[in-house]
């Protein structure tokens, strides 16, 4: 009956009711339409930088972060008891080098990757980042050259690259690679500067005969603080150091608390309005129908009877705008997930500065959703503690009288 | 079955002391058709209001069925008015989202009556008041009339022990007023059950059985015809 009444009262205001549930829709549709954006932005700049390329967790030689220098190298041999832990899949060795490439009566200087072809195909899918030529094979030996780096120094398949740089220990580092492949990195910044061998060529190259500059630390799962922890336990710290995405891209991780921060400040402006719409909601049901309700005390119906109708009318219609909401946003994030948004302009020059890729992706996380939807019944049961206030100090023969 | 003893019942809004009972002793028993009458403001509906639990008496003692009801508290006097008290109100005051049917029913669900007890009372009540064939109206779809006739049959739901009535006839016609009357009236002689209005309206004076005048917070005449 209390459900009976609380569902038939919504419709004595049609108006009022329908502009509180629009409100909801709106708010629900808006934050979680934006939220989507946002963390998918996040999300895109993460894989694009952290998953698919540097990884969560880095070992390298102590001091190789400060001083990138190919004689900050270690022998992968030292870590190679990490893969038998819990959450570590896998370790990726790499070479990170510099060296001065040339072609014809061009020359660049490039970041040197020498990675495993094998480990990075398998676990960080490098392969399908090409997008010309071929990833490399036993067929295909030689370098995989950004896409951006190709533009710039005008390059095609099978031309070849020479190589002038400093190798271990003073040594030189020069020799002649012929290109295999284009790739995008997704981010402008690496696709001009980076070229990628395997890992023999490389340490080659270099002169560093079983030694790595860098190893990436495969994790299970997300929890990368907890695997970072794992490893540091596991290795020799005073020769090694162990450093995750954060410690590596501060600025990344700045932009996106700066950019959350600004996206919550939205938000609360936002379910501020929204507060206010159903407060405004809540204020004119509870006195408008402040007669009514003493008539029901006066009657015999207990007060927390009467709050529960209040109550449940307005979780009623926040009910219905949120599930409204979420219905029209789900269409509305999954094309855009799908088709992610292309910035052009000078957002995207400005977004490309910061060396990421100009597309935007919605996320699909379901907690996006639930944690808005929580949020608007959290608003409703705050708003009502002024119908519980009211009521239970409701008095039959003023509130008839009035 | 109603006792009021020595109510005094004062109102002070911090500038103005308003007495609005002075010292009222009135025993009502089971079965009375019984008006209390008087001038507005001379403390009828402040009476009404005290015997049926709605407000307290500053001085006094109100004892119905027994029960001293000015001594329960806030929750107690809510469960007493559902289950010893009827009320029919000026303006009918029905829920105006529920049907005839729904209203009638309402008390009866707030006292977990059973289905089966709740629809045969509520057939034979609204039988009785002549609305059988109105069960599924809304309040808006009908008269004044109908209404307050369907405001009695929801008074009488929860079995109380006597109905408290403010004017109820305050807003109806002649041909209403007589047709509500006279379903009281049967109501009372047939199932004597004990009816209380507050009325300065004379066709109701003319019919009650005993009429209780009041006036300045004081009772001036007390006649049972």
């Amino acid at each position: 009956m209390l459900l009976k009444l609380a569902w038939r009262n919504i419709f004595r205001n049609k108006r009022r009711s329908l502009i509180t549930t629009s409100s909801i829709i709106f708010a629900v549709l808006f934050a979680v339409f934006m939220r989507s954006l946002q963390f998918g932005a996040y999300g895109n700049m993460l894989d694009n930088i952290v998953g698919s390329y540097m990884g969560y967790i880095q070992v390298h030689n102590k001091g190789f972060w400060e001083e990138k220098t190919i004689d900050n190298s270690f022998s992968v041999e030292e870590i190679e008891h990490l893969t038998s832990s819990e959450n570590i899949t896998y370790l990726s060795p790499r070479i990170e080098g510099f060296a001065l490439a040339s072609f014809k009566d061009e020359s660049k200087p490039v970041a040197l990757l020498g990675l495993d072809a094998a480990t990075e195909k398998e676990h960080i899918n490098l392969d399908e980042k090409v997008v010309e030529g071929h990833y490399f094979s036993a067929e295909h030996k030689g370098l995989l050259v950004g896409k951006g780096l190709r533009d710039i120094m005008k390059l095609k398949l099978g031309d070849t690259l020479v190589f002038l740089g400093q190798g271990y220990q003073g040594s030189m580092a020069s020799g002649l690679y012929p290109i295999v492949g284009f790739i995008d990195l997704k981010t402008p910044e690496l696709n001009k500067r980076t070229v990628i061998m395997n890992l023999d060529h490389a340490q080659e190259l270099f002169a560093l005969p079983g030694l790595v500059t860098t190893a990436l630390v495969g994790i299970d799962g997300d929890d990368w603080q907890g695997a970072q922890q794992e490893v540091i336990a596991a290795i020799d710290t005073n020769a090694l150091e162990v450093m995750n995405w954060q410690e590596m891209l501060p600025e990344l991780q700045q932009l996106i608390s700066v950019d959350k921060a600004g996206g919550t400040f939205v938000l609360m402006i936002l379910y501020s309005i929204i507060t206010f719409s159903l407060f405004g909601t809540v204020l004119m049901l509870t006195e408008e129908r402040s007669f009514e309700f003493g008539v029901l005390v006066a009657i015999g119906m207990g007060k927390n009877k009467i709050i529960q109708v209040a109550i449940l009318e307005t979780i009623l219609m926040a009910i219905a705008g949120v599930i409204a909401g979420l219905v029209l946003a789900f269409p509305i994030v999954l094309y855009f997930n799908i088709n992610p948004i292309n910035l052009s302009g000078q957002m995207q020059e400005v977004v490309e500065k910061f060396g990421f890729e100009a597309l935007i992706p919605t996320s699909l996380d379901p907690s996006i959703a639930l944690t808005h939807s929580g949020i608007i019944f959290l608003i409703v049961l705050v708003v009502n503690l002024y119908t519980i206030f009211k009521i239970k100090s409701l008095n039959p023969t003023t509130a008839m009288r009035k | 079955m109603i006792k009021v003893t020595d109510i005094h019942k004062t109102y002070d809004d911090g500038k103005v002391q308003v007495h609005a009972l002075r010292g009222v002793d009135v025993e009502i028993k089971e079965g009375e058709f019984t008006a209390i009458v008087g001038p507005s403001g001379s403390g009828k509906t402040t009476l009404l209001n005290v015997i049926g639990g709605l407000d307290t008496p500053t001085q006094g003692s109100v004892s119905v069925s027994g029960i001293d009801i000015a001594k329960l508290s806030e929750n107690e006097l809510i469960d007493f008015r559902l289950n010893h008290i009827g009320f029919v109100f000026q303006s009918y005051n029905l829920i105006p989202v529920l049907t005839a049917k729904e209203n009638v029913e309402f008390l009866m669900l707030l006292q977990k009556r059973d289905e089966a007890e709740r629809n045969e009372r509520t057939t034979k009540l609204l039988k009785a008041v002549g609305l059988e064939d109105q069960i599924n109206k809304k309040p808006n779809e009908m008269s004044g009339g109908q209404q307050q006739r369907v405001a009695v049959a929801r008074a009488l739901a929860s079995k109380p022990d006597f109905v408290l009535a403010d004017e109820p006839t305050a807003n109806l016609d002649s041909k209403s007023t007589a047709n509500l009357l006279d379903i009281m009236l049967k109501l009372n002689e047939e199932e004597n059950i004990t009816f209380v209005f507050s009325t300065h309206d004379q066709r109701v004076i003319d019919r009650a059985k005993r009429v209780i005048t009041v006036e300045d917070g004081k009772i001036l005449s007390d006649v049972t015809k």
